[in-house]
């Protein structure tokens, strides 16, 4: 047995644990593990922007694909629908705002896709703002303080993948009195927000976000298959240990 | 049909891309041909990003927005690049000089201005979290590494307390390497969600 078969093998399981999960689709809160404060406070201070009549930022990271965390910029794609829903959008406040050209095309077409499918297939004009303040990381750093400064904004989510550069922009926010929330996901990123972000997600918590804002059966699958990995993982880590311990491996 | 295809085409593409990666000997250069296709598309997706970014910027300087000076800097710094680019090529010596000799003080002074928003934010941990065992046991932990970081403590070769601090020092590599395992699992999980059409972000996935 190789490498390549504990790869195929760990995906594999996950496929089939997602599916079958999926096909018995357990009625909704009957696991109910997960309840984040910080993804209610998210919720209830996006409505308390619309409500104020506030500018929103959800800001998807700097880059759609990187080697170390190859898939912080999918899941704030995935994100992306549940926070830009129909409430959201209409008021024209909301802005997506992301480092990397193909992560912001593909946030237009999530947005737009959304505004058609939540009102008339006529209509394509959202008026959410999807930006590009820069296209490298430094550049959207900087583009993205200065977009900050230029409105005070209610709120702003952090999801995808960023370095220590994001403690900079939650420092421009919260000066102003905005809220912030981080699912940010570089290591680097977690451990710098940790400082002055009070609604933060860290770990493999930041792939459950999307569920945690919004749970519903499908989610319910994802914690399922995500909680047996887990346990699966750590018997693992400890079978490795004592074997090395005895001298097997 | 308008919705079920694009999930179809990303469940085929990402069944083979797997396959290719773990069977690269048996997938006769399927899996380079299929990523040099995602990289052309995500390269054009990226110079319409640049177009967004462009566009955000005329709109500004055209509609007499707040903001519209730096946007005319941003535009003229990005035509000169642009010209420049088509002038010399990239192994120009010159080229190189002039765009790195910009930027790399504008980079250096945004992470000078980071070091200080650091630092000043360290000290509002426990305002920001109170105290918490999380905020306590991070307080406590940085101490330490500090600490032993400087290099005060100095111990004999071979002894326990060497034994002891190498140990101690190789703690947030172990957390490191069981954060990463965890975002390893939920990667896992988003990228399956996606390819078994559980997640469609491009429509109707809610």
């Amino acid at each position: 047995m190789n490498w390549s078969i504990v790869g195929w093998m760990a995906i594999g399981l996950s496929a089939l644990m997602l599916v079958i999960f999926s096909l018995l689709r357990k009625k909704p809160d009957t696991y109910s593990l997960r309840r984040s404060v910080s993804a209610e406070g998210l919720m209830k201070a996006q409505t308390n922007a619309i409500e104020r009549g506030q500018p929103r930022l959800i800001a998807i990271g700097d880059q759609y694909w990187s080697r170390t965390y190859p898939g912080l910029g999918l899941h704030a794609l995935t994100a992306l629908p549940i926070l830009a829903d129909a409430e959201n959008i209409v008021d024209g406040e909301l802005s997506v705002s992301g480092g990397d050209g193909s992560l912001v095309v593909l946030a237009r077409q999530i947005v737009q896709s959304d505004y058609v499918n939540g009102f008339s297939m006529e209509l394509s004009n959202p008026r959410v703002r999807t930006i590009l303040p820069g296209p490298t990381q430094l550049s959207y750093s900087v583009g993205l303080l200065y977009e900050l400064g230029l409105q005070k904004y209610g709120s702003i989510a952090l999801f995808g993948n960023y370095g220590p550069e994001a403690i900079l922009w939650t420092e421009a926010v919260q000066s102003r009195g905005g809220y912030v929330f981080a699912a940010a996901g570089s290591i680097i990123s977690q451990a710098v927000l940790l400082f002055n972000v009070r609604d933060l997600v860290i770990g493999e918590s930041v792939f459950s976000t999307a569920g945690l804002l919004t749970s519903n059966e499908v989610d319910q699958t994802r914690w399922m298959t995500e909680d047996i990995l887990r346990v699966l993982l750590i018997l693992g880590l400890i079978a490795g240990v004592i074997m090395r311990l005895v001298g097997v491996l | 049909m308008k919705k079920i295809l694009p999930g179809i085409i990303a469940l085929i593409s990402g069944i083979l891309i797997l396959a290719g990666y773990f069977f690269q000997d048996r997938s006769g250069g399927l899996l380079v041909l299929l990523i040099n296709w995602g990289i052309l598309l995500i390269s054009v997706a990226g110079l319409v990003g640049i177009g967004y970014l462009l566009q955000m910027h005329i709109h500004r300087l055209f509609q007499h927005k707040k903001g519209r000076f730096f946007s005319i800097i941003l535009l003229v710094s990005f035509l000169i690049t642009l010209i420049l680019g088509f002038l010399f090529s990239l192994e120009s010596a010159f080229f190189r000089e002039l765009i790195l000799n910009i930027q790399i003080p504008v980079e250096t002074s945004l992470l000078a201005l980071l070091a200080v928003i650091l630092f000043s934010s360290s000290t509002r941990l426990i305002k920001t979290r109170g105290w918490t065992p999380l905020s306590i046991g991070f307080l406590c932990s940085a101490m330490v590494f500090l600490f032993l970081d400087l290099g005060f403590l100095q111990t004999g070769t071979g002894t326990l307390a060497a034994e002891l601090i190498v140990l101690i020092r190789r703690l947030p590599l172990a957390g490191a390497r069981g954060i990463l395992l965890g975002m390893a699992l939920g990667g896992l999980i988003v990228g399956l969600r996606v390819l078994l059409l559980l997640d469609r972000p491009f429509g109707e996935g809610k």
